[in-house]
């Protein structure tokens, strides 16, 4: 299964952020994007996803495909508690008490139980960053999208939820797509890694990675592809 | 908790040393002038309070002066949502009716009080008048309101496919409730200000404006100034109910789990 972009365009006023773009990604990979801020990744997630509408082409292959979308910004409703805000999102695919377990679990997975009364206002960047996190986990999109998700999060949490994504996405029919600046990240995550630049934006490189995630765990080979893609830069 | 009462009582210490700086200098503005009839003394104007409160007709009046500030305050509000609601979905409706709220705005309480008398009947004419002046400043508020809803919100709400009745109570709502309040604010005060004024050009059976009416008549300026003191305490009970009230529907919203 695939999800294709076709003869895609997008400007916003004077700037032509996408021109007539043209890319295909299959499922059960984890598709990277990966290039400095302001090249149009965000833009190009936002019409893979139908969060925005391209000026002109074709996503085909989304059908009516669930969708988890970890935004850049957090997007949490800032008068409702963390856990009514994962509740938000469950209410019309679950019954109530379904809903709370799987808000009371993904809040335990990215350590924010002991906070799920609080509102958004009192927490840190990085704490609403994780409620956003499990917002899309409890939801359990087939296709999942993270725009920059790890940012303001400590190393220790990074990689266990990298661990955890990594672990339990549903690799059958699931997308994964996962934006980042970070090449540790990137190199740790991705199957392949499309290297953009722009606007407008344009694909530069693919770089697929074939180490297995045991090795990557373990630090092997990591080295060599860093090398390949910042030489790139 | 006991910083909170030491610091509750001096707040209430603080108001009333306040209360009675300016009842202070009331009684000295009429020791000074030395002429009921320009400054009463407020110790008069309490005494004059206190023999209406055992009036029949001062009960009624007040009774009656609510019922049509409320009449004219509700009208406002549920047209005035409602409007808004057309003109946010509709740019066309909102840029037709905008010239209409902002004439309204502007014209002068008192020709729309002299043209309501030709209208309506004298009882209705508050009521009117309250109406016409509030319902432009719900309508902006709300407009405002739901104007300023997050698009990012919207459309996370989309992605994950939430229910729309779940969007418009969690999203819209919210959001506009704030400048909703702040409008309801706005109108408590104002409607009991141009209500009464109404009132004393219309002069109703049953009415606060129309004691004021015959105070004036009679230069009887300790019972003008007894009935612009209920008004006062009337517009800040009103105050009071409705931030209460508000208080209740958003708590409620926020502690439930
Ligand atoms: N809503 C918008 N209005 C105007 N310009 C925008 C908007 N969204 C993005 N842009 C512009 O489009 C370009 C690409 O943005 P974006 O896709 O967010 O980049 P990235 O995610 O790669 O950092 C940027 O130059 C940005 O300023
Ligand atoms: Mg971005």
């Amino acid at each position: 299964m695939n999800i294709e972009v076709k003869n895609i365009s997008k400007s916003y006023d004077d700037l032509k952020v996408i021109i007539d773009f043209n890319m295909c990604f299959s499922s059960n990979r984890i598709h990277c994007f990966f290039g400095p801020s302001g090249c149009g990744k965000t833009t190009l997630a936002n019409i893979l996803t139908g969060v925005i509408s391209a000026d002109s082409g074709h996503v085909i292959g989304k059908n009516n495909k669930k969708i988890s979308y970890i935004f850049q910004e957090d997007r949490l409703l800032p008068w409702a508690t963390v856990k009514e805000n994962i509740l938000f999102v469950l209410d019309s695919f679950h019954n109530k008490s379904e809903a709370q377990l799987l808000a009371d679990k993904y809040l335990s997975m990215v350590d924010l139980l002991k906070f799920k009364n609080h509102y958004p206002h009192q927490l840190s960047g990085g704490m609403k960053q994780r409620v956003s996190i499990a917002r899309a986990f409890a939801y359990g999109g087939e296709i999942l999208v993270m725009d920059e998700p790890f940012k303001g999060l400590h190393l220790g949490l990074k990689k266990n939820l990298m661990d955890y994504i990594i672990d339990n996405w549903n690799h059958e029919s699931s997308f994964l797509f996962f934006i980042t600046h970070d090449i540790d990240e990137a190199i740790y995550m991705a199957d392949d890694i499309y290297i953009f630049n722009g606007p407008p934006l344009k694909l530069k490189r693919r770089v697929t990675i074939d180490t297995s995630r045991e090795d990557r765990r373990n630090n092997k080979k990591l080295e060599t592809y860093k090398k390949i893609i910042l030489e790139d830069n | 908790m006991k910083n909170s009462i030491t610091k509750n009582k001096k707040q209430y210490f603080k108001n009333i040393s306040i209360f009675i700086f300016w009842i202070l200098v009331w009684q000295s503005l009429h020791l000074i002038i030395g002429r009921d009839i320009y400054v009463p003394s407020p110790f008069s104007v309490l005494i004059k309070l206190k023999e209406l409160l055992f009036v029949p007709r001062f009960w009624l009046s007040v009774i009656y002066s609510i019922y049509r500030v409320l009449v004219g305050l509700l009208l406002s509000i549920i047209l005035g949502i409602i409007v808004a609601i057309i003109s946010s979905l509709n740019k066309y409706f909102h840029d037709l009716i905008k010239p209409f709220m902002t004439i309204i705005k502007s014209t002068p309480v008192l020709s729309f009080i002299i043209i309501a008398l030709i209208w309506f009947s004298s009882s209705n004419v508050p009521i009117f008048i309250c109406f016409l002046m509030c319902f432009p400043i719900i309508w902006t508020n709300v407009v405002e309101g739901i104007n300023q809803v997050d698009v990012k919100l919207l459309e996370m709400a989309k992605i994950y496919k939430v229910k729309r009745i779940n969007i418009l109570k969690k999203i819209y709502i919210s959001s506009v409730l704030p400048y909703f309040t702040a409008a309801c604010i706005t109108c408590l005060g104002l409607a009991w200000k141009v209500g009464v004024a109404a009132e004393v050009l219309s002069h109703p059976q049953n009415s606060i404006g129309s004691h004021l009416y015959s105070a004036k008549v009679y230069l009887d300026s300790t019972e003008l100034f007894a009935w612009t003191l209920v008004v006062i305490l009337l517009s800040l009970l009103f105050e009071i109910i409705f931030a209460k009230i508000i208080y209740k529907i958003t708590n409620k919203r926020f502690s439930k789990s």
